[in-house]
Order: structure tokens, then C-alpha cells, then sequence
């Protein structure tokens, strides 16, 4: 592969080198499964390799170019999946012992479907916690995904296997969930990019659900142009996920470079400017100072979102799993068992009360919308906890570490709103993430914003040599 | 902010509400379920004290035919 490094380029690099016939696609899968069998070991980001899949799906797309067919925007593009989509063929796990037993699903999700289309090359199916209940990818069943910057910290979760993957340079893209974080946790903690689209912009078909109202799918890369090429090409209505919106894909990557001009952009106070280590603060502040943003507001009653959302989680999550808690308990990840048992014990009156104060809520961020575009918060309190690690001190306060991961990133997927995570990393530190959160359907304002930071040096990601 | 529940009441609460919903909690898994359920009780606390007008509908919203708003 001539003049491309494998784990420094990112994804569209390798798929330019592939339609321009500099490498061939089966060259690239094969370099990509090289580093995963050398380097998944340490990092457990894994759960299943489909080699001989993806050498076939890679030889496909060059077989395609020879005979001067178009192979598609993603042409080679190795990637993985969170073991929670369906992979035609494989059995999904979403994390868990109990779906182990079950058949193999017998067809892609959408999101699978739509990057293959696109000439990805699927390479295998990543770690996560149990049924997503989770923000650190401590899995008692499949062991725990070590961060690729540190292996004795937690790689961030639920989507850990997606955002080690990426971090690792074992593949340029993944794909995870997000119903409360957990594709911006991970991204922000192994120092890679995290999209988290629109509730409803992308389809969920073919994904195991964990709470319905919050559940979201979206990309994670190594660059701001890989996330937007990914969501592209999965964005868009489909009649089979219930509550994907029925407008028309509106593709985000030819607005890239046209800068953030026009956009107005605010720093979070309030509960986003609380309880967080120094370091996740000062990240907001180089990424406000780079874009000349002096500006602050504040969403009202944030903290409340989040406990809301946590009520509205516990509770539907727990209804989904009813079955099995009931006749076999003792099959969960004792790390989520006693949740999901809680969960099913939630008064209706909480929950009904919670979706209220959710419509409230939103009407309140909608006024926000009206006076500015874009809006900035921390995407963790802290770099990435140790694995196994009990407690952090917040505000002064010892508090349990892995719910509070999730402090900053509940209360924006409460209202579905569009984010992306983007890595900073201070000199000899852990990378950290900041959310650059738009309006509904707005993801294109998130990804100028994050274009611009990485093209300025601000934002990049951090890919273990 | 609303009264969070007690340890003894939420142990109560655990024990009749899972008879209700058919729902064996083992011994060993009991503590961590009156533990959580005190997590989220804290947490619907918080919910419960904030009012809101009574027009303010719950979020999700039924649609007779899918798909169209």
C-alpha cells in the first residue's frame, strides 16, 4: 500500500487509495486483520472476527473497480459493529449470555446493510456492556475492553468495544448506540470522534433496543469526514424502525469546509460547568477559545433531565427484559442484574411523570434553539476511570463512577438532540471529548464545528501507534 | 426535594411490589435491588418535586397510522 499508513490515515484515505487502485481493498482487510489478531488481545474490543467474510466482501469491491463499476462511497473501508446490530449470519450477543442461545439473525440491520452497500467491509462485532446498561464495557461474560491509551482504564461504554476498536487503529470506523452516552463516553475517553444523530434520523431496525424513548445508532471514526461519510450514507427514513423520521437524508459531507460562519455558538453553564475535573473543563474552554465563543447559557433544570432519564431507563429497559428476569435472573451480568431487577419495581407514576417533564423540557431547549445554533458542554466529568474502579470524587462529593459518566451526556439524548463528541487531549493526559450539541436534524452545524477544530489542530484523534 | 423513600420502606416496597409484578428476587440479588430502587428513587424525587402545568403531555405521542405525523 503505497504511502498510506494503516493506522495514522483515516477511513476516507484508505477509500480514495482503494477507488484510485494505489491499494486494493483486500490489501487493506488484510492489514486490518493483522492488527486485530496482533492487537485485540490487550485491548478486548472484539467479540467475534469474520475473516474470511471480510476478505471475500474486500476482494467483492475490488473485483467491482477491475471492472470499472462504482464500488461506493466507502469503498474497502474496513469496520466494525457493537455486538447489539444484526450481522446476517451471527447471533447477536448485545452484550449478553442470555442471547447467546439464540438463532443467527438472517439479515443485516439497516445501518450494517447501508455502510455494506456503500462498500464497507465488515470485519467483525465488538464488546459492549450487557444490554447497553452500561458506561464503561466492564462485561462479567466477555471480559472487560481495556482503554487503548491505558490498559488498566475503562474504554468508556456502553459502545467500549467501538470506541477501543477505533482507538486502537485496529479499524477506522465502528458503530454503536447511544441511549444515554454511549457512543460519546467511549469516544471521548479513547480519544476518537462520536456522532450521536438525531433522535430519529437514522434507523434502528435490525439494533436490540435498551430504552426506546432515548435509543439512537451512529458512527464513531477517527475523523470528523469518516463519521459524516458514515451517517450519510445511513441517514434517512425507513418504514421498519417506528420512530425514524420521515424526512428526506440530508447529506452533511459536501458542507464540511464551509466553515462556522453564520453559526451561533454558546458554552453550557450551569450543570454542564459543575462537578467535572479540571482537565474536562479547560477542554470546553480551548475549544471555545479556538472558536472565539465568550457566550454562556444555561439549560434549565438540567439536573432533573438527567434524573428523569435515568427513572425513564430504568423503566424501559426493565419491561424489555421481563421474561428473562423473571424465570432466569441469575444469566445477567451481575453488573446490570440488580438494575434491570429494580427497573421492573419503577412506579408507573415516575415514569409517566418523567416523559411529562420531558415534553417540558424540550419546549425549554427549543427557545434556546431560537438564539443560537450550537452549543458546547464536556462530554465526561473525568478521563477514563480505572477498570473496576467503585468511586470518584465530584464537587467534593464521593459519588458511584460508572452512572456518573453519563452526567453531561443524559440530558442532551433526553430530548434526541444531534451531538458530536470530539477528542482533546492535553499534553500527557488521557483524551477527553466535548460535545458540540445543534438543533434537531441540525447535524451538519455540529460537524462544521468539529471540521473546523480538527482542521485547526484543536480536536484529533489519538490512535495508539 | 420530596422525601426519598427509607431503607426499611423500600425494603417493604421491593418485597410486595415484586409479589405484585411476579417478579422472584433471589436473596443474593435482593440488596442491590434495594439499593438501585433507592438510586432511581432519589432520582424520580427530583422529577416528581418539579411542577408542571397540567396541560404538559407525556413526550411520546401515538400515531393511529404509522408513520404519519
Amino acid at each position: 500500500m503505497s504511502g498510506i499508513d494503516y493506522a495514522t490515515s483515516d477511513g476516507l484515505a484508505l477509500v480514495a487509495a482503494v477507488r484510485a487502485r494505489r491499494a486494493a481493498a483486500r490489501e487493506v482487510c488484510d492489514i486490518a486483520l493483522a492488527r486485530i489478531a496482533a492487537r485485540d488481545p490487550d485491548v478486548n474490543a472484539f467479540t467475534c472476527v469474520l475473516t474470511e467474510q471480510a476478505r471475500a466482501a474486500a476482494a467483492a469491491v475490488d473485483a467491482t473497480i477491475a471492472a470499472g463499476g462504482d464500488p461506493g462511497p466507502l469503498a474497502g473501508l474496513p469496520f466494525a459493529v457493537k455486538n447489539l446490530f444484526d450481522v446476517a449470519g451471527l447471533t447477536t450477543l448485545a452484550g449478553s449470555k442470555i442471547n447467546a442461545s439464540r438463532p443467527p439473525a438472517t439479515r443485516d440491520a439497516a445501518v450494517v446493510a447501508a455502510i455494506r452497500r456503500a462498500g464497507g467491509v465488515l470485519v467483525g462485532a465488538l464488546n459492549m456492556d450487557e444490554y447497553a446498561y452500561g458506561f464503561t464495557t466492564e462485561n462479567t461474560h466477555y471480559g472487560s475492553t481495556r482503554n487503548p491509551h491505558d490498559a488498566a482504564r475503562v474504554a468508556g461504554g456502553s459502545s467500549g468495544g467501538s470506541g477501543a476498536a477505533v482507538g486502537a487503529g485496529l479499524v477506522p470506523l465502528t458503530l454503536g448506540s447511544d441511549t444515554n452516552g454511549s457512543v460519546r463516553v467511549p469516544a471521548a475517553l479513547c480519544g476518537v470522534f462520536g456522532l450521536k444523530p438525531t433522535y430519529g434520523r437514522v434507523s434502528r431496525a435490525g439494533s436490540a433496543l435498551f430504552a426506546p424513548s432515548f435509543d439512537h445508532v451512529g458512527p464513531l471514526g477517527r475523523s470528523v469526514r469518516d463519521v459524516t461519510a458514515a451517517f450519510d450514507v445511513m441517514q434517512g427514513p425507513d418504514p421498519e424502525d417506528p420512530v425514524c423520521a420521515d424526512r428526506p437524508a440530508e447529506p452533511c459531507l459536501p458542507l464540511l469546509d464551509t466553515g462556522v460562519g453564520g453559526l451561533r455558538i454558546a458554552v453550557l453553564d450551569g450543570h454542564f460547568a459543575r462537578g467535572g475535573e479540571p482537565g474536562a473543563f479547560a477542554a470546553v474552554a480551548q475549544v471555545a477559545a479556538t472558536l472565539g465563543v465568550t457566550r454562556r447559557v444555561t439549560i434549565p433544570e438540567a439536573h432533573r433531565a438527567r434524573a428523569a432519564a435515568m427513572v425513564i431507563t430504568a423503566s424501559e429497559g426493565a419491561a424489555l427484559h421481563l421474561a428473562d428476569l423473571k424465570t432466569r435472573a441469575h444469566d445477567f451480568d451481575p453488573l446490570t442484574r440488580d438494575r434491570f431487577l429494580a427497573g421492573v419495581l419503577v412506579p408507573t407514576t415516575w415514569y409517566v411523570q418523567a416523559q411529562r417533564f420531558r415534553a417540558w423540557y424540550r419546549a425549554q431547549v427549543t427557545r434556546i434553539f431560537r438564539e443560537v445554533d450550537v452549543l458546547l458542554a464536556p462530554t465526561t466529568p473525568c478521563a477514563a476511570p480505572l477498570i473496576g474502579q467503585e468511586r470518584m470524587t465530584m464537587d467534593g462529593v464521593e459519588v458511584l463512577t460508572r452512572p456518573n459518566l453519563g452526567v453531561y451526556t443524559q440530558p442532551i439524548s433526553f430530548i434526541g438532540l444531534p451531538v458530536l463528541s470530539v477528542p482533546v487531549t492535553m499534553p500527557g493526559t488521557m483524551p477527553l471529548g466535548v460535545q458540540i450539541i445543534a438543533a434537531p436534524f441540525r447535524e451538519a452545524h455540529a460537524l462544521r464545528v468539529g471540521a473546523l477544530l480538527e482542521a485547526k489542530g484543536v480536536a484529533a484523534a489519538v490512535v495508539t501507534a | 426535594m420530596t422525601d426519598v423513600p427509607a431503607r426499611s420502606e423500600l425494603d417493604a416496597y421491593v418485597d410486595e411490589a415484586a409479589k405484585l409484578c411476579g417478579l422472584p428476587v433471589a436473596p443474593a440479588h435482593r440488596p442491590g435491588v434495594v439499593q438501585y430502587l433507592r438510586v432511581v428513587s432519589q432520582a424520580a424525587a427530583l422529577v416528581m418535586e418539579f411542577a408542571l402545568p397540567e396541560e404538559t403531555e407525556p413526550a411520546p405521542v401515538f400515531h393511529p397510522t404509522p408513520g404519519e405525523p
